[in-house]
């Protein structure tokens, strides 16, 4: 086995968070290390979405969110009032619950990316559709048919659509919530072999409900609870034998 | 990219989301000026005439003749509001047993084909209903009620007339209404052993009524402001009609004098400044009846938020209590009816025993009624439903298949394509018919643009506060303005003040003001219905608000953007009043080739050829089904655009 040296390139530092006058995010701190899979379980409620939302800054969508602490995107923190929200989501792409293809040509949802970010050239495009779509396994299905509507794909393949849209911009990490709770085992298990062979490009990092889903394929989890961050540890750590105590019985499904 | 720092751009003060963000709130906020200049010409022209006459006699002077300088406007006031009060009696009873029956009664498949019938009604052009009126209805009348109105022009053709045009607001706005009834009530009284129609009647309609309720105030709204069909049937004599209840009478309402005399004036005229000051006291009326309907709406809201479902049963029980003094009171009202009736025909003391007839008989029957099982009531109930849609329905087949049927013999080519020879009693109405389409892409050049990006900036920039409660009045206001006003707003501010003469410009940019409140709302619930997710997506994507906005939220509600487009542009082509003194001219010999020249229009058309009465009756029944053709076939455009988008769109 080879153990590569990662650095760390987002560094979440004493977050806390509210929406409005309830705070959802407790003192949270967790490394995120380059070319790894880092995963977030607990159960639902316990702000593990929340603390994704705020890594691309989605959650400044939320009217009445504020939020204290530091998240350091090599070094620079990404709520510096000095950046541009619009670049720093360019880096961190991401992935929703649902597929949410956009109601246009399977070619359109993976240019609307790189035109917005001034990318005009055809061929240049056309380069971007077919290696994003390969990217996401997805065109040996769909590479005779890029003008067809997006809505017509399965749902699993809307899913990769959404994987390869969010490549389409060359982001360095992408966060990915609860990708395949929509989605049946079959798909599921073909977005988790995707997740995989994306860590080799980008940093991935994965809400899942699913334990399964974390021990299969991340390096790091990180056990959330109550808005904490309990633990936070190598996956087969975590999995085997966590410090805490909420931690096992989570794991382990006892509780409550 | 420049700029960047560690990966990132910096932020920049002024970028194309801030300067679009406030670009949008501009255009949204034309709204409400457009309103304050609305106001401010029609007040402006009306202090002449207040100053010169005095508001004290405009409210109590019951001689309406300018020609005397009398500018008493109790004649007028008082005819609007009984042809609406007419219109009212007819056009609920049946708008409201329709919507149940649509509701409650019919089949899912027969729903999918009364709606959009319903909605067709809707969508004729009143010019055309006026013309239906004065070619079928004054002959019918007239030949029934001879004795009492000879020439069949009266209150009772204009508020027939109305009430029928009522009618589609009415029945869709109360189906809408009965259909949010959830359906856990209808299934615990049917649990209970209630029969359909008693769960209908003591539990659907009691839940909806604040809904019937609003539909019918929003019904009483369409019939004050409308002008060319009540104008064409009531005779327009402005006087109070004698008795009070006179149906039989001549009247006039403030919408037919406004339409009638501005021709006619000399501009700066105490006349012209007096009819001014009539278009104020429409515009006080259907705010009042505005106010009305909003706070009724309202209180709509608040019921299915679950205020009230305590008070419901008490108030159920205590209408138990007070049934004895409700029944006598019935039936007072039914001998004054049918007394105050009779005497229109009869004298005085045959008319007692008609009405004394009248209530015997009403009581033997609602004894028999009681006697009948619940079964059997339920039958005759639904029947009866049914005989009023199937009246609806028919009135809607006799108007259309009229038309056409008496069109045809005139309806060729050479009609169509040739210019309108000896006063338009001989030739085609081919200028009218090019007229009619450019007044209609001249308006959805105007409003569309306007229209859109306010209906955008409301539903995914406004934040509440004083400006957007400020803009959504405008809009109501705008929304409730009767057609006429408009024409009166781009005679005296576009053809005068601004000095384009009547004008291609002038009709259009009336016309656009009327139908901008449509597009922008129809635009503002399209983007609402966006799913989240689209934007959530786009926004992930590093799109800022402005990007999003426009190439993934717009295109995505394109269809229900379209669908409202079109229905407000369809009401434009019909559109009389607002070009009347606007853009129109009756006779053209070749094609204008300016925006500032005049051009001929289909409803002016008609109307000139309706009321003039010299041109061959099929070629009138022709002028109205090109001008109903061409109207109807946008909204069946618009519906079918809607039916596409909402199968397309199952996110």
């Amino acid at each position: 086995m080879v153990i590569r040296m990662n650095e760390i390139i987002l560094d979440i530092k004493d977050v806390n968070l509210w929406y409005g006058e309830k705070q959802a995010l407790f003192d949270v701190s967790m490394p995120v290390e380059s070319n790894r899979i880092t995963a977030l379980i607990g159960p639902s409620g316990c702000g593990k979405s929340t603390l994704l939302r705020s890594m691309n800054r989605m959650n400044d969508l939320v009217s009445g969110c504020r939020i204290e602490g530091k998240m350091e995107f090599r070094g620079n923190d990404i709520y510096d009032p000095s950046n541009d929200v619009n670049s720093i989501r360019k880096k961190i792409g991401m992935i929703f619950q649902r597929p949410n293809p956009f109601p246009m040509s399977i070619r359109d949802n993976i240019t609307y990316g790189p035109k917005i970010h001034g990318i005009t050239d055809k061929k240049e495009l056309n380069e971007i559709v077919e290696r994003t779509l390969q990217q996401a396994a997805l065109w040996d299905e769909v590479g005779d048919r890029l003008d067809k509507s997006a809505l017509a794909l399965s749902g699993g393949q809307q899913q990769r659509l959404c994987i390869a849209r969010a490549l389409s911009t060359n982001p360095e990490i992408i966060l990915m919530d609860e990708p395949t709770s929509a989605l049946d085992p079959i798909a599921t298990s073909k977005i988790e072999d995707l997740a995989c062979e994306l860590q080799k490009d980008y940093t991935v990092v994965i809400v899942t409900h699913n334990m399964q889903q974390a021990s299969r394929i991340s390096d790091k989890t990180g056990f959330m609870y109550l808005g904490k961050m309990i633990e936070f540890d190598d996956t087969e750590k975590i999995f085997n034998k966590p410090k805490e105590e909420t931690t096992e019985r989570y794991i382990t499904g006892r509780f409550g | 990219m420049t700029n960047t720092r560690d990966g990132f751009a910096t932020k920049k003060r002024f970028n194309t989301d801030v300067i679009s963000r406030y670009a949008l709130m501009a255009v949204a906020s034309l709204t409400v000026l457009i309103l304050f200049f609305i106001i401010l010409f029609i007040v402006y022209n009306s202090t002449d005439a207040i100053a010169d006459v005095g508001l004290w006699e405009f409210l109590t002077g019951t001689v309406w003749k300018p020609s005397a300088d009398a500018y008493g406007a109790v004649p007028v006031i008082v005819g609007t509001i009984l042809v609406t009060a007419g219109s009212v009696a007819i056009a609920v009873p049946i708008g409201v047993g329709a919507a149940i029956y649509i509701s409650e009664v019919s089949s899912e498949r027969a729903r999918r084909i009364l709606k959009p019938a319903v909605e067709l009604f809707a969508g004729i052009p009143s010019v055309v209903y006026g013309f239906f009126g004065l070619v079928v209805m004054i002959p019918f009348l007239s030949g029934i009620f001879s004795e009492q109105m000879p020439t069949g022009f009266a209150w009772i053709t204009g508020s027939l007339l109305l009430g029928i045009m009522a009618l589609p607001t009415i029945i869709s706005v109360s189906e809408d209404s009965l259909k949010a009834v959830p359906r856990s009530y209808r299934e615990a009284s049917l649990a209970m052993g209630a029969t359909k129609w008693e769960t209908t009647k003591k539990i659907v309609v009691p839940a909806a009524v604040s809904g019937i309720s609003a539909a019918v105030i929003l019904g009483i709204g369409r019939a004050i402001g409308e002008t060319m069909a009540v104008m064409m049937v009531t005779g327009n004599a402005a006087i109070i009609p004698e008795p009070l209840w006179n149906i039989f009478s001549y009247i006039r309402t403030i919408t037919a004098s406004l339409a009638l005399e501005m021709p006619e004036v000399v501009v700066g005229s105490t006349h012209y400044s007096a009819l001014f000051v009539l278009a104020l006291f429409l515009m006080i009326m259907v705010l009042a009846i505005n106010l009305i309907a909003g706070y009724v709406v309202k209180r709509t809201k608040m019921k299915f938020e679950g205020n009230v479902s305590e008070g419901r049963f008490s108030d159920l029980l205590k209408k138990e209590k007070i049934r004895d003094i409700k029944t006598a009171a019935g039936l007072a009202i039914i001998f004054l009816i049918v007394l105050l009736a009779a005497t229109l025909f009869v004298d005085l003391t045959m008319s007692a025993v008609i009405a004394l007839a009248a209530v015997i008989m009403y009581k033997v029957l609602a004894a028999g009624l009681s006697k009948l099982s619940r079964k059997t009531i339920e039958k005759l109930a639904h029947l009866s439903l049914l005989a009023i849609i199937l009246l609806v329905i028919g009135m809607l087949v006799v108007i259309i298949g009229d038309i056409v049927i008496n069109a045809l013999p005139s309806l060729n080519l050479e009609f169509i394509t040739e210019y309108p020879k000896n006063m338009g009693t001989e030739g085609g109405i081919f200028p009218a018919i090019v007229g009619t389409l450019e007044l209609v892409a001249g308006t959805a050049l105007i409003a569309l643009p306007i229209g859109i990006f306010s209906g955008a900036y409301l539903a995914e920039y406004a934040v509440s506060g004083k400006t957007t409660s400020l803009i959504r009045h405008a809009i109501d206001v705008l929304n409730g303005t009767p057609s006429i006003v408009f024409g009166l707003f781009g005679m005296t501010a576009l053809v005068i003040f601004f000095g384009f003469g009547y004008s291609l410009i002038a009709g259009c940019i009336s016309l656009a003001l009327m139908i901008m409140p449509v597009i922008i709302r129809t635009t503002e619930e399209a983007v609402r219905s966006v799913p989240h997710e689209l934007r959530e997506a786009s926004r992930a994507m590093g799109a800022n608000k402005w990007q999003t906005t426009v190439k993934i939220v717009l295109p995505a509600a394109f269809g229900g953007i379209m669908t409202g487009s079109i229905l407000g542009l369809g009401r434009a082509a019909g559109e009389t009043a607002p070009i009347m003194f606007t853009a129109v001219v009756l006779m053209q010999s070749s094609l204008s080739d300016s925006i500032f020249d005049p051009v001929m229009a289909l409803p002016y058309h008609l109307y000139y050829l309706a009321t003039e009465g010299t041109a061959d009756p099929s070629m009138q029944y022709a002028t109205a089904l090109v001008l109903l053709v061409i109207v109807l076939s946008m909204f069946i455009l618009a519906s079918v655009i809607r039916e596409r988008s909402n199968k397309k769109n199952k996110w």
